[in-house]
């Protein structure tokens, strides 16, 4: 019976090793990462989902799943991009869970409070903003996103995106035109 | 075909998210963004975007990186053990049922009342005969065949799906 229990410890003990050798990463690189790219994929979150609370919920669960992926990477843009295709596919899970429960939750009700201290134009330049983002599709917030806010190159967006490289131009092309309506710019007749 | 893309198109996003558009460009280039539709529209979204972008990573509160990587060792910690408990656990419940099993078998052998009883039973059931039963079963089947085919399914099903969910976890 103790010999029954004694290895049941090693056992334990051995898997429990094992779950913190399975971090690559220590903790102060770590640390350095979240501290350089916290904000960013938090903003990028926020966006994606409408919702400030659950933008910090599935941080904190990208960057746990970032931890125990125990993947290595080539260089920091490669890290952040396997950290953004995390957050994409987090974000994706649980807009698809919401749509199961209920099917017209409109995005950026929560997104819309700007908070206080802003000028009123500046306000209701960011309302505005916010709402045409809000009637684009995710992958269309997701990519103009990357693009815009992150300046992440085309195969930087395709890689988080899951896209081909080679589809993303026309598709960054046509969100960004309905972004430009949405807000107001009317089609351009000058040519390139 | 309709263009998509315009080889100015990374001067004026550098513009933009260096914050130098519109007033600390070359003219030319703001004669440009006037002429073209697609650079007309970078400098709108970017310009936009980087101003929502500013005003969220400024409003951002995102939790202590320290804390974060103490929660993910700890979850790390209980799944762990949660993932080392799990075979444990079956294979003490193997254990059990080989245990109770085998205490049966030692009751069954060492038992006069359990041999006698046993007898019996065995003494009743030769004496039923199988022919006799036939019809009366067949009888049954045809008359609750939709209910039956219903248990048979879910004898089936149940455990599958029981497996399965298990196997996902």
């Amino acid at each position: 019976m103790f010999r029954e229990t004694a290895i049941n410890d090693i056992q334990r003990d051995k898997a429990l090793d094992d779950s913190c050798a399975g971090f690559v990463m220590d903790e102060e690189t770590f640390r350095a990462f979240y501290e350089r790219t916290a904000r960013g994929l938090w903003a990028y979150l926020a966006r994606l989902t409408g919702d400030r609370q659950l933008a910090e919920d599935l941080l904190q669960e990208t960057f746990y799943r970032f931890l125990r992926a125990a993947a290595t990477y080539d260089n920091e843009t490669h890290r952040r991009n396997s950290l953004y295709r995390i957050a994409t596919n987090l974000a994706r899970d649980v807009r698809r869970r919401s749509l199961a429960r209920a099917a017209s939750d409109p995005v950026g009700d929560d997104i819309e409070r700007v908070p206080s201290g802003q000028d009123a134009a500046a306000t209701e330049r960011m309302t505005d903003f916010t709402r045409a983002m809000a009637r684009l599709k995710p992958r269309e917030r997701a990519m103009l996103w990357l693009a815009y806010a992150e300046g992440a190159s085309h195969r930087e967006i395709a890689d988080v995106l899951g896209l081909r490289p080679t589809s993303l131009k026309p598709m960054l092309f046509r969100a960004r035109r309905k972004l430009a309506e949405l807000l107001g710019r009317a089609p351009h007749g000058g040519k390139p | 075909m309709k263009p998509i893309d315009c080889e100015m198109e990374p001067d004026i996003l550098a513009a933009v998210l260096q914050g130098r558009w519109p007033e600390r460009v070359d003219a030319s280039l703001r004669d440009h963004v006037a002429a073209c539709a697609i650079c007309g529209d970078v400098a709108a979204i970017a310009g936009a975007i980087d101003d929502a972008r500013e005003e969220m990573r400024g409003h951002a509160v995102v939790p202590d990186s320290g804390r974060v990587w103490w929660l993910a060792q700890m979850r790390a910690r209980r799944e762990a053990a949660q993932a080392a408990g799990r075979p444990i656990t079956a294979v003490q419940a193997i254990a059990c049922a080989c245990a109770m099993s085998l205490l049966g078998a030692c009751f069954g052998a060492t038992s006069a009342w359990f041999q006698s009883a046993l007898h019996r039973t065995a003494a009743s059931l030769a004496s039923i005969k199988l022919q006799a039963l036939l019809p009366f079963a067949a009888a049954f089947v045809s008359e609750h065949a939709a209910p039956l085919l219903a248990m048979a399914a879910m004898l089936l099903v149940v455990p599958a799906a029981v497996y399965l969910t298990m196997l996902r976890e």
